[in-house]
């Protein structure tokens, strides 16, 4: 078994240069690419951009939308060593098809493709579905600055 | 936080929350039933062969030794076993219907000669009893025999309606004081003896020309030698009922199952050997053979405490004593034979062979109350008719009990060839290996004494002979019409298989189920595949179930708004039925929740958070694979937790063959 790993934070993954403001009313899918886009940089050297697009097309079929409205599209990648996040807030948000819920914010997550790594993975995970409750999303969703949503997010 | 609107219906199957019992326990059910022909036995043997009886009675209970050996094997083989399950498996469901039929007769008869039995015991204490208040009235007592068993009848009936279970604390504390005056009586005795000195009863039984019944006009037939031995080994056996109890308690045996059970038979034959078996032959070397041909026929442990060495002071309160624990005793036995037949008929609806018609569930009570008046009416008609003559209920008894032991002997060894290559946690023993079959030999033997008596008894036993047959061709008649119609709407609406009625009571919340949870670790099982439950399997061979709750949850994907009309399908309860076989299996009790959710996920977060749960145990999803299901229950338990929630470590495992995956949830 692995033991829980510390020293999870958010503010390791999130800064006002991997936040995202998403204008109109994006499809699902949309709203993946345009992540992945803005991502693609911050993985480059490491991960070719046709590899990433893919993994993350073919991962995202698999995830779902919290019933808190917030979605997490996730992929793990062996070439990497540390989590990669870029957040994306959509003030007017979508209605996602299969569970009928309004999404208003969704983050990308990369994580290490290595077993010794899926513990904190599995915490990273459970952590962002903690933070992001209706009450912060409506909160993120009346901002309209990078910085100030990492900070409400991050609490510095 | 997140709110619970997607959160609906919650079922909690009640049913399954099997309140699994220690060996002692499991023994003193039986021993209610099997323990207490002890209190009858003995004199219809001698009113029918004489003064050999205690010998022949002796000898039954010593060979109940190699019975409860036989249904040690097939409870192993059939968790929830009983004559019928084990002979459908083996000769398939003529025999099983005959076999049930013939053992519903015996249990209709249990009931009667219990009672009755009880009733003779009380009237004759009063009879003694009275002079000493001065009150001036003769008991009758036989018509008060049939009064008192007409009163137990009727309070076990209106109890066995409204559901009452009798608590298996209450069968222990009844063995208990049995145990008691059992000790006191053969202490007794044994001073006695000691002061008197004793003889002998003969061997040979003189049978009365009742008792030969129609071997009367076989004068080649002797009743000597052999033959008169099983002619009396057949008369006596009626000390023998009980056995299906066995079978029936099997399912609710704690864990560890086998070795319990073990313990259960070691204890269950100790106690009869030394209860029935030696006091009665006791009675015969204090009492007088007249006085228990005449005064104490119909209450030889009366007698036996009345006759012993002593004042009479002390010999009536050892008298108040013994048919204080005879009453006991006998009145659980009438009980169990509500219990029993109710049980054993269930189980045969169960198969399709009873009308739906007799499983209808009282409106108020939730039981069958059906079945529960026939058995009823059926035991006071035998009642009046016997007219609290007990030698005429001996007369008919043990048509049933030597059926279904036949049957169920002769179905273990069909089975020990048909199904050679299960592995068995224990055989009966002698058996000659050949090849990869085990040879029953000692089964054999063990058929062919029980067959050799079943063949003198329909010769010797009239009453048994005619009633049993009539009432087993009317019985098989009504499982063989049932059928015929239940197959006719099977052909109409889908099949119904090993469908269990379920007892499911709705909650609007998980919150009201959790105060049920008291053991100091939770594991929360979620459950979907009734076919794959190795996960289940896994939790309740090693978890401590002193210290464990388990709940299994199964959590129903409904879309939409909650409506608060949501029921569970046939699949669902399909899952639930497979869960409680399993449980049953390893003695372990379980909680089984039914969720109605629009993520399973969500729900096994919630359920899991409320129940304060120590670990969640998955099986493998086919479609997703461990890795994925784990973010999932993550994902759902962050977006579940509450900020101020403890930090207890929670742990995820999913489960499959020879595998696992264990994670800690944060």
């Amino acid at each position: 078994m692995i033991k829980q790993s510390d020293g999870i934070s958010l503010s390791a993954i999130i800064s006002p240069e991997n936040v995202v403001f998403i204008s109109g009313s994006p499809s699902k899918e949309e709203a993946v690419l345009q992540l992945t886009e803005a991502m693609l940089p911050r993985v480059s050297g490491l991960i070719g951009r046709k590899a990433l697009f893919d993994r993350v097309a073919e991962v995202e079929k698999l995830n779902q939308v919290l019933e808190s409205g917030f979605y997490i599209p996730h992929a793990k990648f062996p070439e990497l060593d540390g989590f990669h996040a870029v957040l994306g807030i959509i003030p007017e948000g979508f209605t996602d098809q299969t569970t009928g819920l309004k999404v208003r914010a969704l983050i990308l997550l990369l994580s290490p493709h290595k077993p010794a790594f899926f513990q904190r993975h599995l915490n990273m995970l459970s952590l962002l579905s903690q933070t992001f409750q209706p009450e912060l999303i409506d909160k993120l969703a009346a901002l309209k600055d990078p910085a100030a949503a990492a900070a409400l997010i991050t609490g510095k | 936080m997140v709110p619970n609107q997607r959160f609906k219906q919650v079922f909690v199957l009640s049913t399954a929350m099997l309140s699994f019992i220690s060996f002692w326990k499991a023994a003193s059910v039986v021993l209610c039933d099997f323990g207490s022909s002890a209190y009858y036995a003995g004199g219809i043997a001698m009113k029918a062969f004489g003064p050999a009886f205690p010998w022949f009675i002796l000898g039954v209970m010593l060979f109940s030794g190699l019975m409860l050996g036989v249904y040690t094997e097939s409870c192993i083989l059939f968790v929830r076993g009983g004559v019928y399950v084990v002979v459908r498996e083996a000769m398939g469901k003529v025999m099983a219907k005959f076999s049930v039929s013939a053992l519903v007769f015996d249990y209709a008869l249990t009931g009667p000669i219990s009672s009755v039995t009880a009733g003779l015991y009380l009237g004759g204490l009063l009879e003694n009893i009275m002079p000493l208040l001065h009150i001036n009235w003769h008991v009758p007592g036989r018509a008060f025999a049939v009064v008192f068993a007409l009163i137990v009848t009727a309070y076990f009936w209106r109890e066995n309606i409204r559901g009452v279970e009798e608590s298996a604390d209450n069968n222990l504390k009844i063995i208990g004081f049995v145990a008691v005056v059992a000790v006191l009586l053969l202490g007794w005795s044994g001073y006695t003896l000691y002061h008197r000195g004793f003889t002998l009863p003969p061997l040979a039984p003189v049978f009365t020309e009742e008792a030969l019944g129609w071997t009367v006009h076989f004068p080649w037939l002797k009743a000597v030698g052999i033959i008169g031995i099983i002619m009396a080994f057949g008369h006596s056996i009626l000390a023998l009922s009980g056995l299906e109890t066995l079978a029936q308690v099997y399912r609710e045996i704690e864990d560890p199952k086998v070795r319990n059970l073990k313990k259960a038979v070691v204890s269950i034959f100790i106690f009869s050997v030394l209860f029935t078996g030696l006091l009665t032959f006791i009675s015969a070397l204090i009492i007088p053979s007249d006085l228990i041909a005449g005064k104490y026929a119909e209450n030889l442990l009366s007698g036996l405490a009345l006759e012993l060495q002593g004042p009479y002071w002390g010999r009536l309160g050892m008298q108040v004593l013994v048919v204080l624990s005879g009453v006991l005793m006998l009145v659980g036995a009438v009980n169990t034979s509500f219990v029993g037949a109710n049980g054993v008929l269930n189980r045969v609806a169960e198969d399709g062979i009873l009308h739906d018609w007799f499983r209808h569930l009282h409106k108020k009570y939730g039981t069958t109350h059906r079945i529960v008046n026939i058995i009823a009416v059926i035991q006071v008609v035998i009642i009046l008719v016997s007219g609290g003559d007990i030698f005429l209920l001996g007369e008919a008894y043990a048509f049933g009990v030597l059926a279904s032991m036949s049957f169920n002997t002769a179905s273990l060894i069909i089975l020990r060839f048909r199904r050679r290559d299960e592995e068995r946690e224990w055989m009966f023993p002698i058996n000659l290996r050949y090849n990869n079959v085990y040879i029953p030999v000692g089964l054999m033997a063990v058929l062919a004494v029980l067959l050799s008596a079943t063949g003198m008894n329909l010769f010797t036993k009239k009453v048994a002979t005619i009633g049993g047959l009539a009432f087993t061709a009317v019985f098989y008649a009504i499982f063989h019409i049932s059928e015929a119609m239940n197959e006719k709407k099977a052909r109409l609406y889908a099949p119904d298989e090993d469908n269990e009625k379920l007892n499911l009571r709705r909650e609007a919340d998980i919150q009201t189920v959790v105060p049920e949870l008291t053991k100091d670790r939770c594991v929360l099982v979620p459950v979907r595949n009734p076919n794959n439950l190795v996960h289940l399997a896994a939790v309740l061979e090693t978890a401590d179930d002193e210290t464990t709750d388990i709940v299994v949850l199964s959590a129903k994907i409904a879309k939409g708004i909650q409506s608060g009309g949501e029921t569970m399908s046939e699949e669902d309860r399909e899952v639930f039925s497979a869960v409680v076989l399993l449980a049953e299996k390893y003695g372990k009790t379980v909680k089984p929740i039914f969720v109605f959710s629009n993520d399973p996920f969500f729900s096994m977060a919630q359920v899991a958070q409320a129940a304060g749960a120590d670990e969640i145990v998955m099986g493998v999803s086919g479609s997703t694979g461990a890795e994925i299901q784990m973010e999932r229950l993550a994902m759902a338990w962050g977006m579940l937790k509450k900020p101020d929630a403890p930090a207890k470590p929670v742990l995820a495992r999913v489960v499959w063959e020879g595998r696992q995956m264990t994670y800690q949830l944060s």
